[in-house]
């Protein structure tokens, strides 16, 4: 910050605080979403004989909602806050910034009228169809290129970690999203994939694993490392220890895809290297998860008193513990128990309620307060959502352990003459009561999700009242 | 190892594989260097300083 610190920097964050409120939009009808279709997994009636609402279709909807939509929107919020707050400079490009979220937030309402009409790819988390993803594409590419700029043009003369990070996922995602997309187009709505048999899923769960580790992981390791020392307003525990992290991270990440397909056609070594390269990551994400912790050395009790804060540090501890949970999935003997059950969905959703959607929520009340220089309408509010939010990811995600856990032990459960224990359907039978205790868990989380919109939408109401007050005796 | 039977690929796997472990090994070393420390730690409470320097941004 050498050059400037005398000289204000007037910023481009109209941008920001629209893709802060779509962000918040999206957090509620994402999970909304999930919980409709979590309760149709427990009552199967609530189909509805409506094919448009049925699993199968709401099911990516309601990924690309939570992932895409409610992900992306924070991304773009804080990716385009921090970098201008950290390099003191305006966006590279603000009519760039503009494009990128009316054209995200066209993807989206194209993802909204595609998917439940049945028209995808049937690839995981690339669903969308073939004019869709070259939309992503060109969005993605307009959102790092002013990113990227926007560092390049930077006043200081260093770049901070955060950006590091940022630039990393959108520089990894849009070379995955590119390569896993690559389809042959037969009409509009439908394409096929130019890889076919293993490779094509090689090359899925290269893009799938992927999107964890550089999407929701290292954009909001970006995140973390901007926020938590913001709010706790102390600085990073260890600079030294972030730069490991990044650089652990993005070596390390790009190797583990093939242990989303450890007993299936792949090669055995390509597992193996998979999981091996999986638990090593545990080091990096660790590292980085102490070094987000350690950041309130002396500064523990703040959590007594500050909310938004809590959601900080509570988003790293689910962080470890994701990490360190996934390497041990990973592992063939585990795995041999765990692939194919709730215990992955339970996994996938502690890193996503507790880790992704929780420091996201941290960072988004931070940038609320900030970007309309108000307090929050009500801070209590901001601690109720918080224990809604982890009491509801807790719920959720133990369900999904303990039924995920009993599915793998029914499956491979055989008596003395080697016949099977149980048939697939009394295992389905058993599961039922964590089924419902999932739709519990989701409900739960998403009421926290309904509190933290009105919040938001009160405290914007409430500063635009101050704002136009102000405004009044200055005019007359 | 089956040199001849290498293809392309393999050599070009092989050839990040090491790229990647020698390049990590050398960011450990820079690092953990002690005559780095202040250089890198000096960066610690960068996301602090920018406080002061907003403006108005542009809300109307």
């Amino acid at each position: 910050m050498e050059a400037t610190q005398a000289m204000p920097v007037k910023y481009d964050m109209d941008v920001v605080r629209w893709f802060t409120i779509a962000a918040v939009i999206y957090l509620v009808v994402g999970t909304l979403i999930g919980v409709y279709i979590a309760s149709e997994l427990a009552w199967p009636f609530l189909n509805l004989d409506i094919p448009y609402i049925t699993f199968g279709r709401l099911r990516p909807l309601h990924t690309n909602s939570v992932i895409f939509a409610f992900g992306g929107c924070t991304l773009m919020a804080t990716g385009f806050y921090i970098v201008q707050r950290t390099g003191a400079v305006k966006l590279w490009s603000n009519g760039l910034a503009w494009f990128t979220f009316w054209g995200w937030n066209l993807i989206i309402v194209l993802a909204v009228i595609t998917l439940p009409l049945g028209m995808t790819q049937g690839k995981e988390y690339a669903e969308l169809e073939w004019p869709i993803d070259i939309m992503i594409a060109v969005v993605w590419l307009a959102f790092g290129l002013n990113y990227i700029m926007t560092v390049a043009i930077r006043k200081s003369s260093h770049i901070y970690v955060s950006n590091w990070f940022f630039m990393s996922m959108i520089i990894m995602i849009t070379y995955l999203h590119v390569v896993n997309s690559l389809a042959i187009p037969v009409s509009l709505t439908q394409s096929f994939s130019i890889y076919s048999g293993v490779q094509d899923a090689m090359i899925q769960w290269w893009w799938g694993h992927n999107a964890v580790g550089f999407y929701l992981t290292a954009g909001f390791l970006g995140i973390m490392y901007y926020f938590v020392p913001k709010q706790a307003n102390r600085p990073v525990f260890s600079y030294r220890l972030s730069v490991l992290h990044f650089w652990g991270l993005t070596f390390g990440y790009v190797w583990l895809g093939a242990h989303h397909l450890q007993y299936t056609a792949l090669p055995d070594w390509t597992g193996s290297l998979g999981a091996a390269i999986s638990l090593a990551m545990i080091i990096p994400s660790w590292g980085g998860a102490m070094n987000g912790m350690m950041t309130l050395s002396g500064a523990w009790d703040r959590l007594r008193t500050d909310y938004i804060l809590r959601f900080l540090v509570v988003s790293l501890a689910f962080y470890a513990m994701s990490t360190f949970e996934g390497p041990v999935m990973s592992i063939k003997t585990v795995n041999a128990l765990s692939h194919y059950t709730d215990w992955t969905i339970g996994h996938v959703h502690s890193g996503a309620l507790g880790w992704v959607a929780m420091v996201s929520m941290g960072a988004i009340y931070h940038m609320v307060k900030k970007l309309w220089r108000t307090e929050m309408y009500s801070d209590s509010l901001v601690n109720v959502h918080f224990w809604l939010a982890t009491i509801g990811a807790v719920v959720y995600v133990v369900a999904m352990w303990v039924s995920g856990i009993m599915q793998g032990l029914m499956w491979r459960d055989y008596d003395e003459y080697g016949a099977l224990t149980y048939t697939f359907v009394e295992s389905v039978s058993a599961m039922h009561p964590y089924y419902a205790m999932r739709v519990v868990g989701g409900a739960i989380y998403n009421l926290g999700a309904w509190i933290m919109l009105f919040n938001v939408v009160m405290t914007v109401r409430q500063a635009s009242a101050a704002h136009r007050t102000n405004a009044v005796p200055a005019k007359a | 190892m089956d040199v001849e039977s290498m293809t392309t690929n393999d050599w070009l796997g092989v050839f990040f594989a090491v790229f990647i472990f020698v390049a990590m090994i050398y960011v450990y070393f820079m690092v953990f260097r002690p005559a780095n420390k202040d250089k890198f730690e000096s960066q610690r409470s960068m996301a602090l300083d920018d406080e002061d320097l907003i403006n108005s941004g542009d809300k109307k």
